[in-house]
């Protein structure tokens, strides 16, 4: 069983996917791990943060070489596996490899484009029909989803959440009642979590992306203080330093995919917490260039200029 | 048995007809599995033409079709029958898609190679004719890659015929088939050399051609023919080359457009090479000087690649003369893409140099290079290193090169700290001992704290080879201590370096030192109270008893302090703890017992 689960996670370190049956076995062990977590996940420190990866394959990679590997090194990772890069189904299927064969090592908790809705608009789910030929391991994938975590509490003192707060939710208890395990509404406190934004603004705003909302640093202030969090780790919006602190430290933005869509030229960051939840902040590049990281649209093109 | 002999054709049938493409794919990827269980006649007679229908179909199932066919001779019928396969292939050669249609010539080619000449009169000259005067340039575009592979089989008045089309095709309309002129010319000149009693063919009938296609007024037709001049230039006499070539060759290395200067230089040792040594030193020499001094970075680039090559050819005042002062100005180059060509060639020239003018020349290039704002004009320099240390020996290139070095090894860039470590056990083979603890010890200590877990690990290898180099005593003096000190950091991931050094080291050391030092670290470090380090440890002791269990004091000490340890570890409240001490009790002893992974 183990052995199984080490070969695959081998042949999907290579970049190479696994065969379908296999993806449904995965995505029905992780689905009987996932259950038993709460809508917020506990987590022991100590532990490393990490921000969007949107399918950026050897990004992820180089993040492990940056961090250490998994599970030597114990990681959150706060959604957006999928969508915009070209090997969303190698990350999202080596992230949940990790989770089943690690379960307390790695939590991973839901982004806004882990939807059915988002990934048939953003690339998860052509990818998966490019790859396997239908669409059934986009829809296990998918399945997978409606059961991820809506954040996490690491030594009760760290809130991590993939886009922010929602003014539905003044305390974490409030996100434990949520029953998470449905496609992300276009509203209401679980979307909110999943869409919202910090601003410089007081109170909450309406926010420009159409869901969730934008929060100021008053809401973060009486959050923070309410549940008794010293930091909110959050990920959802790119920034080119790799990570942002806001609001006297209350709140970081950490971003994971170095030069984003391949083109954006920012670079990326992990949030490690050690035992004493002391933050390190590792900003890293991206991957080497190599034929490999970026595929041709055609798979071969011999001329140079034609 | 009668039923089961129509089976497969129907089969292919209907999964060709299916709407998902992989089972399309599949089928077509099966086809000859199914013309062998049809037979050559059948194949011939039901299969081909079926499939010359096949057209209307996905790009990606026309390709692996166009592919298959290559291969099918001999599931006609061998030799005699291999024209039948050109039926279908020629409707591939035509269609919209390049690469489908690239492929269907290239099947095409394969099998005129291997049919005789009176089956290449009559079944591929007219199919040629077909293509080559085809209404759609997608059709004339693949015709051209098809003359080179059976001319040299093809009737003797069929060949006139051949060059007469394919000049025709040069004067194409359009600049896709002038393109593809341009690119299929090289290989139908060596055809046609290849001919005995034709070389004064290649000057007639495909020299003006050549001179045509080398002034078209296109760009990308022009730089298409660097390659096609190489062609001729192997197969003329130097005296010809100059009388024919020359005045065309000097005008591609000057051209207009940046394109084909760039072709140029790309290809300019192979050109080098085919024209012979009077009109290098005559001609070639000047032409690559002014190529390394390019406008464009990207010309520059491409030439600093051919540098060592270049050189190669031609003695060693004219590198010191003429190249070297390019290179002084490349190393300096204001675009970072030629230095770090440049970067990656210029140990190339060591070889070439020797040694005092190594020396002389070249040292302070490299250390300028190393000193290069951007991370891959060092790295490239530095992953050539080991062809100058050949020429000059290690002492020299460490002492010029040691501060370089070290500032590298503190290099903002991870990478490059890490081509730097790769190289110390290498430096350290033929530095010694002394000058290493004077010089580069600290720094190798200094690694193993990297805020970079890959160097940390790097680090530790590292630590392993000059175990190996300089002997365990030495690292017992030197090394261990300093190892072992990291065991007491506040943050984990650091504490989790020591049990990794150790696990690595473990192989190269032995039952003393593992017993006097690197044992009590290790067992200490068993009751962590962070997990991760706590199943690292029990893989290190894993590790630690495959080398103690060589020696009868190995196992004593296994059975005393290792055992024990394992076996509290096994009882952990941490599943992964668990996981990996049982594994570890199971490989040490032979009988761990299995506990399955918890996975809910």
């Amino acid at each position: 069983m183990a052995s199984d689960l080490d070969k695959q996670l081998e042949q999907l370190k290579r970049c190479e996917i696994i065969p379908e049956p296999a993806v449904k076995d995965l995505c029905q062990k992780a689905k009987e791990i996932l259950i038993e977590e709460g809508n917020v996940q506990y987590v022991d420190s100590p532990v490393t943060i990490c921000g969007d990866i949107h399918g950026q394959f050897f990004d992820l990679m180089e993040l492990f070489k940056v961090g250490g590997s998994c599970p030597e090194t114990s990681y959150v990772f706060m959604g957006d596996f999928v969508d915009r890069g070209f090997y969303s189904v190698e990350t999202f299927l080596i992230l949940l490899l990790l989770k089943v064969r690690y379960p307390d090592r790695i939590t991973l908790i839901r982004g806004n484009h882990e939807s059915r809705q988002i990934t048939q608009v953003y690339g998860f789910y052509d990818e998966c029909m490019r790859k396997y030929g239908s669409s059934n391991v986009w829809r296990y994938c998918c399945d997978v989803f409606d059961y991820l975590s809506l954040g996490a509490v690491v030594d009760g003192r760290v809130f991590c959440v993939h886009g922010g707060l929602s003014p539905s939710i003044a305390r974490l208890d409030q996100i434990r009642v949520i029953d998470r395990r449905q496609e992300v509404p276009h509203e209401g406190p679980m979307c909110d979590l999943l869409w919202s934004d910090p601003d410089d603004i007081v109170n909450w705003g309406m926010s420009p992306r159409g869901a969730g909302f934008l929060f100021g640093g008053d809401i973060v202030d009486q959050f923070n203080r309410n549940n008794d969090i010293e930091l909110i780790a959050r990920a959802h919006q790119l920034v080119m330093e790799g990570y942002k602190l806001m609001f006297d430290r209350k709140i970081v933005t950490v971003w994971s995919a170095p030069n984003y869509c391949y083109r954006c030229g920012n670079v990326a960051s992990i949030l490690e917490l050690d035992e004493d939840l002391r933050q390190e902040y590792k900003v890293f590049d991206c991957a080497a260039p190599d034929a490999k990281s970026i595929p041709q649209k055609r798979p071969l093109m011999h001329e140079y200029f034609l | 048995m009668a039923d089961d002999s129509v089976y497969p054709i129907h089969l292919l049938m209907d999964e060709l007809k299916s709407e998902d493409v992989m089972l399309r794919l599949t089928s077509i990827r099966r086809l000859s599995t199914i013309a062998l269980a049809l037979g050559p006649q059948r194949t011939r007679e039901e299969l081909i033409p079926f499939l010359q229908d096949q057209l209307d179909d996905e790009d990606e199932v026309l390709l692996v079709l166009a592919e298959e066919l290559g291969g099918f001779a001999e599931y006609v019928g061998g030799k005699e029958w291999a024209w039948t396969v050109l039926g279908p292939l020629e409707n591939l050669a035509a269609v919209e898609e390049t690469l489908v249609r690239d492929k269907a010539a290239e099947s095409i080619s394969k099998i005129t190679v291997q049919i005789s000449p009176q089956a290449l009169d009559q079944h591929f000259l007219p199919l040629l004719k077909r293509l080559s005067g085809g209404d759609w340039f997608t059709s004339r575009t693949s015709a051209c890659a098809l003359y080179a592979a059976p001319y040299p089989k093809a009737p003797t008045e069929m060949q006139a015929e051949m060059r007469r089309m394919f000049q025709q095709l040069g004067s194409d309309d359009t600049p896709m088939v002038r393109r593809a002129v341009a690119k299929a010319l090289g290989p139908l000149a060596k055809a046609v050399a290849s001919v005995p009693g034709q070389k004064s063919l290649l000057i007639s009938d495909l020299l003006p051609l050549y001179r045509k296609l080398a002034s078209d007024d296109q760009d990308s037709v022009r730089l298409l023919t660097i390659p096609d001049l190489i062609a001729f230039a192997q197969n003329l006499s130097p005296e010809e080359v100059k009388e024919y070539l020359l005045d065309v060759m000097r005008a591609s290395v000057s051209d207009k457009s940046w394109r084909v200067r760039y072709m140029v230089a790309n290809e300019f040792v192979g050109l080098a090479e085919a024209v012979g040594e009077n009109i290098v030193r005559d001609e070639l020499v000047r032409a690559f000087v002014g190529l390394l001094k390019d406008n464009e970075a990207e010309v520059r680039t491409a030439g600093a690649g051919q540098i060592p090559g270049f050189a190669k050819l031609v003695d060693r005042d004219t590198i010191l003369s003429r190249l070297l002062p390019c290179v002084k100005d490349l190393s300096t180059d204001s675009s970072q893409h030629v230095r770090a060509a440049l970067a990656m060639q210029i140990s190339g020239l060591a070889p070439l140099l020797g040694k005092d003018l190594t020396i002389e020349h070249l040292l302070p290039l490299f250390l300028q290079l190393l000193k290069d704002d951007f991370s891959e004009v060092r790295l490239n320099l530095i992953s050539k290193l080991e062809m100058v240390n050949n020429v000059i020996g290690i002492e020299r290139l460490s002492q010029a090169l040691l501060p370089a070095i070290i500032e590298l090894a503190e290099d903002k860039q991870w990478r490059v700290r890490q081509a730097i470590i790769e190289y110390i056990p290498l430096l350290a083979t033929q530095l010694g001992v002394q000058f290493f603890d004077d010089k580069l010890g600290a720094l190798c200590m200094s690694w193993l704290g990297d805020t970079v877990f890959s160097i940390r690990e790097a680090a530790t290898i590292n630590l392993k080879k000059l175990t190996d180099v300089f002997g365990v005593e030495w690292a017992r003096a030197t090394i261990i201590p300093k190892v072992l000190e990291m065991g007491d950091h506040p943050n984990y991931l650091y504490r989790m370096t020591t049990i990794f050094a150790i696990t690595t080291m473990a192989s190269s050391l032995n039952v003393q030192i593992i017993r006097d030092t690197v044992l009590d670290a290790a067992l200490s470090l068993s009751e962590d109270p962070i997990p991760n380090i706590r199943f690292n440890v029990a893989k290190c002791l894993e590790t630690l008893a495959g080398v103690l269990s060589t020696s009868p004091d190995g196992q004593e000490l296994i059975q005393r302090r290792i055992i024990p340890a394992v076996s509290k570890l096994q009882n952990d409240t941490d599943a992964d703890v668990r996981y990996f001490s049982n594994k570890a009790m199971e490989r040490t002893v032979g009988d761990g017992a299995e506990e399955p992974m918890v996975l809910s």
